[in-house]
């Protein structure tokens, strides 16, 4: 049976669009034009992933309500937000633990079906993390499980994003080398980046470290070029 | 030469908005000094109330004096009608006198005594001169009267003086008065006085030929004293009326008649008679009698009936001859009693002399000018009124001011004499000096408060005006952005400055609204324009999965740039516009700048192969706290703007120094200059110096570089290098002092926890 993605976006051009490419990558898909017609869908059946965007119509934050009531049924829902600033992100990240991602706009249609199959993948991951061999790859006090897109720091899980898991897989792939602004944007699979948007998810990155070890100091600004992994 | 465009362009930014500002302030500042001088003249106008009243005081002084010429001419009509009809009391002396030497006796009110001295007579005395007046011989005779007595002062001027000698019993040889005059029972009396060196004289009646003493004592009615002057003797006498008898004719047969003499006699051995000096004339009937006529004492005592303080009265008849006269005005100004407000201003005296003298000197010139000539003016009244025309007159006798009124008296159609009505008036001017220092105190004072209270009132409106001035340019800074959406000062005040400072608050107020919607407008603008234009890029890909024609079309290309382009423009635009709340919401760190920018310029160098890069100057470490990707931001900035206007093969270069209190980042490239106007907005958003063929830019990153300063605490420039070669951003920022906090380097990133 096919998985079910729910797409919550309420411009019906935009709606319709994502629901034609979802559909010809091979998925069902469920697409709401507001929270309460989305709600209602979710009564009938629950989806395998939600593509939520945040504003809908008049309600601002109604996105990350619908993601609240979503988790609130199934804690391991992966959800994809549409989003039009990296900064919201922040608000995202405080809402779940758990797979996530985002887009921002304008998206790219290929991006998203790729995000959606690897979200869905790591939810399988994850589901079987007993019964298969870690992936896991040890630089240092840091575990990267590449599958599951789960991180650890000394042994404490740290949740990112799928963004940010993607930037700090390249940025450890060969510690101790700078990693360059370039690099990092190719690696967000997402349309319009600048070195602002690096510097910001480096910036949530560190937070992430920090909370868990306040030490923590291995990501260094290349100033000029970019990061530098250096354990 | 070179430095002045430099100097000119260099500061443009700062120097138009200064010169605007000035302007401003001179077109104001002629205003500002009307309003003072127009509250100058306001304050002045005060002054016209002292004058006002002083000039309402004179007219009071003028109608008062008036009325009291009024009021005399009435009491001297009232006293004047008493005397009506009485020509009795007129009679008493010879209608004419022509006969006689009429000698007057002045009325004496106190004691006298025998000293020979008149000073204690009271009157200054009225002498009357016999002989040829300073010669040998010559004397001065004044007559008094009190009660039944009859006083005589003579003075005589005498070179030798030669006292009676005990041993001759004749008395014609030492000098010697003689009193001669008309006994009661008809028959001619003689009386010598003699002169001793002790100063009593004694009295003798004598014979017909004035050589011996009649027998019998002597004649101890007539007492005297004699006392030695400069110039001869001075005799005081005294006798009693009796002796002169009672008449010579009139019908009340009360003249008195009788006449005196002075025999000198000037060498001591001889004794012999030099000459003898009698009162005048002369006639062969009468002997050498002069006429005693008292004071009409009936006159005088229905004078003293009408007498009262103050008041002069003289009963003058037809021969301007004083008949009686009572009273007396007050012939010195007296103590001023000062007016309590005069006094209060002692503490001001300094105020109060120049008050005083300017008082004085307006009351010391009489707004109708009197002449001095008391005399004339009291012969004009008399005149007047025997003319029978009551009259009065102002009349300035010294120091003193008085009115003087005359009314003729009337018997049978007649004018037989007049009554002398005489006031100071001393009392209206000092009433006038009174009220004016009144007055003037009262306007000086009030003239203080008005002025304190203008003063007062002017600067507090000023301050007020300032401080709202200040809040209203403090509102919106040099860039033209809103610092306040209100203003404090004068909110409350229900005046016009309260209003001012309320519409004031509405429109910044407003215009805050209208900036939080100008400012809202990107983010807006971004979810606006994403969602179509979302739509059209996934469109876009849909038209290319459908048909490979679509694929393979460069079309596809340029409409995917579009639209990229289009969310490039929109998300920097909401950048730029969040970028102060993002800044305000960041944890700031302390970073060694200086290293910072030496590794990014190192680091930009290894990647920019194209652009020759250099970094200069300070190599110790420069600390800040700001976070340290905004280092980074404001490099990218600067240099990419440099780059972008640099000229081939010319290297940029980016010097880092440290400079009291504050660090300093310059950034230079070599190239076109900077035309002046555009450097005042060069770092407004939205302003940019490149051409319109330009790519993405938008004007946002030197916009973004000023915002990023000024939330730090710093500031940017740009101006021109000094030899013209090109231009050179600088942005500084305040220099913190590195403490044991850790601190964030390139090597060994912390944040402050």
């Amino acid at each position: 049976m096919a998985k079910l993605i729910a797409i919550v976006e309420d411009d019906p051009d935009q709606r319709a669009n994502y629901r034609d490419a979802i559909t010809s990558k091979g998925y069902e898909v469920a697409a709401y034009a507001s929270r309460s017609e989305a709600l209602d869908g979710f009564d009938a059946r629950m989806p395998d992933l939600a593509v939520l965007d945040i504003i809908l119509g008049e309600e601002v934050d109604a996105g990350f309500e619908l993601c609240r009531d979503l988790l609130a049924r199934n804690p391991n829902l992966p959800v994809i937000f549409l989003t039009e600033r990296v900064k919201e992100v922040d608000k995202i990240s405080g809402l779940r633990l758990g797979a996530w991602d985002y887009q921002s706009k304008p998206i790219t249609l290929d991006y998203l079906a790729e995000r959606i199959s690897s979200l869905l993948r790591i939810n399988e991951v994850r589901a079987s993390v007993d019964s298969r061999t870690t992936t896991a790859k040890h630089i240092g006090d840091l575990t990267l499980d590449q599958d599951a897109l789960l991180v650890s720091w000394r042994a404490e899980r740290i949740d990112l994003s799928a963004t940010e898991f993607r930037m700090l897989a390249k940025l450890v792939r060969a510690p101790g080398h700078a990693v360059s602004y370039q690099t990092l944007m190719n690696v967000t699979m997402q349309s319009l980046v600048t070195n602002n948007t690096i510097n910001t998810h480096m910036r949530n990155i560190r937070k992430k470290f920090e909370k868990v070890d306040p030490r923590f100091a291995c990501i260094k600004s290349e100033y000029g070029f970019g990061y530098r992994w250096s354990s | 030469m070179i430095k002045l465009p430099w100097l000119r362009l260099g500061t443009g930014a700062r120097r138009v908005q200064f010169r605007d500002r000035s302007r401003i302030r001179d077109r104001a500042h002629g205003l500002r000094l009307g309003t003072k001088l127009m509250l100058l003249v306001l304050t002045l106008t005060l002054v016209l109330v002292p004058w006002l009243s002083f000039l309402a005081l004179d007219e009071v002084g003028r109608a008062l004096a008036q009325m009291q010429s009024h009021y005399q001419r009435l009491t001297a009509k009232n006293i004047a009608t008493v005397f009506n009809g009485r020509e009795d009391l007129f009679a008493d002396l010879p209608v004419d006198s022509s006969e006689y030497e009429t000698l007057f006796a002045e009325p004496i009110q106190g004691p006298v005594r025998l000293d020979g001295n008149a000073a204690d007579w009271g009157e200054p005395l009225r002498k009357r001169d016999f002989g040829i007046a300073g010669d040998d011989g010559s004397f001065t005779l004044s007559l008094g009267n009190r009660g039944a007595l009859l006083y005589l002062y003579v003075e005589v001027v005498d070179n030798s003086r030669i006292y009676r000698d005990p041993e001759y019993l004749r008395l014609d040889n030492a000098d010697q008065l003689r009193l001669s005059f008309v006994r009661s029972d008809g028959e001619d009396g003689r009386i010598a006085v003699t002169l001793s060196e002790a100063g009593a004289t004694t009295a003798y009646r004598m014979d017909a030929d004035w050589s011996f003493a009649e027998a019998g004592p002597p004649e101890t009615r007539v007492q005297g004293f004699v006392r030695e002057t400069d110039t001869g003797y001075a005799l005081e006498l005294r006798l009693p009326f009796d002796i002169l008898g009672t008449s010579v004719g009139g019908p009340s047969g009360r003249v008195r008649v009788f006449g005196v003499a002075f025999v000198d006699v000037d060498d001591p051995e001889t004794r012999a008679v030099r000459a003898v000096t009698h009162t005048l004339p002369i006639s062969d009937e009468m002997e050498n009698f002069g006429l005693v006529t008292l004071r009409s004492p009936e006159t005088l005592k229905i004078l003293e009936g009408l007498a009262y303080a103050d008041l002069h009265i003289r009963v003058i008849d037809t021969l301007r001859r004083i008949r009686a006269e009572t009273g007396g005005y007050r012939t010195t100004a007296g103590p001023v009693e000062r007016s309590w407000e005069a006094r209060t201003l002692g503490w001001l005296s300094a105020v109060r002399g120049a008050l005083t003298d300017v008082a004085g000197l307006i009351l010391s010139e009489p707004p109708h000018p009197v002449a001095d000539t008391s005399e004339s003016q009291l012969m004009d009244v008399m005149d007047s009124a025997l003319a029978g025309e009551p009259i009065a007159l102002r009349r300035r006798a010294g120091d003193v001011e008085t009115i003087i009124a005359g009314h003729p008296i009337i018997s049978g159609g007649e004018v037989i004499g007049l009554i002398e009505v005489e006031q100071n008036i001393d009392d209206i001017l000092f009433f006038q000096r009174g009220s004016i220092e009144k007055i003037t105190f009262v306007a000086v004072s009030s003239f203080l408060v008005v002025l304190l209270c203008l003063i007062v009132f002017a600067g507090r409106l000023t301050w007020r005006i300032r401080s709202l001035r200040r809040e209203t340019t403090a509102a919106i800074d040099d860039f033209g952005r809103l610092r306040a959406n209100a203003v404090a000062s004068g909110m409350t005040s229900a005046d016009e400055i309260g209003d001012l400072a309320r519409s004031v608050s509405n429109m910044l107020n407003r215009l805050a609204q209208h900036n939080a919607f100008l400012q809202r407008m990107p983010r807006t603008l971004r979810h606006e324009i994403n969602n179509p234009l979302n739509t059209l890029n996934t469109s876009l890909e849909h038209l290319a999965q459908e048909s490979a024609a679509v694929r393979d079309s460069k079309y596809l290309d340029s409409a995917k740039r579009g639209v990229m382009r289009i969310g490039a423009i929109v998300e920097n635009l909401a950048d730029a516009a969040n970028l102060e709340d993002s800044l305000a919401a960041e944890d700031r760190e302390l970073v060694d700048v200086q290293q910072i920018v030496e590794s990014y310029v190192g680091n930009y160098s290894a990647t920019h192969r194209e652009y020759q890069l250099l970094y200069r100057g300070h190599r110790g470490p420069g600390y800040a706290r700001i976070a340290d990707y905004r280092i980074e931001q404001i490099l990218d900035k600067l240099i990419d703007n440099a780059a972008d206007f640099h000229r081939a093969n010319s290297p940029v270069t980016v010097q880092f120094d440290v400079h009291r209190g504050s660090l300093r980042i310059a950034v230079a490239n070599r190239g076109p200059m900077l035309a002046p106007d555009i450097a005042a907005s060069l770092f407004e958003s939205m302003v940019s110096r490149r051409g319109a063929e330009n790519k993405l830019h938008f004007g946002l990153g030197l916009y973004v570089v000023r915002v990023i300063a000024e939330q730090h605490g710093g500031s940017v420039r740009a101006m021109n290098l000094v030899d013209g070669s090109g231009v050179v951003v600088t942005v500084r920022l305040p220099l913190a002092v590195a403490s044991s906090e850790p601190v964030a380097t390139s090597d060994s990133i912390a944040v402050a926890s």
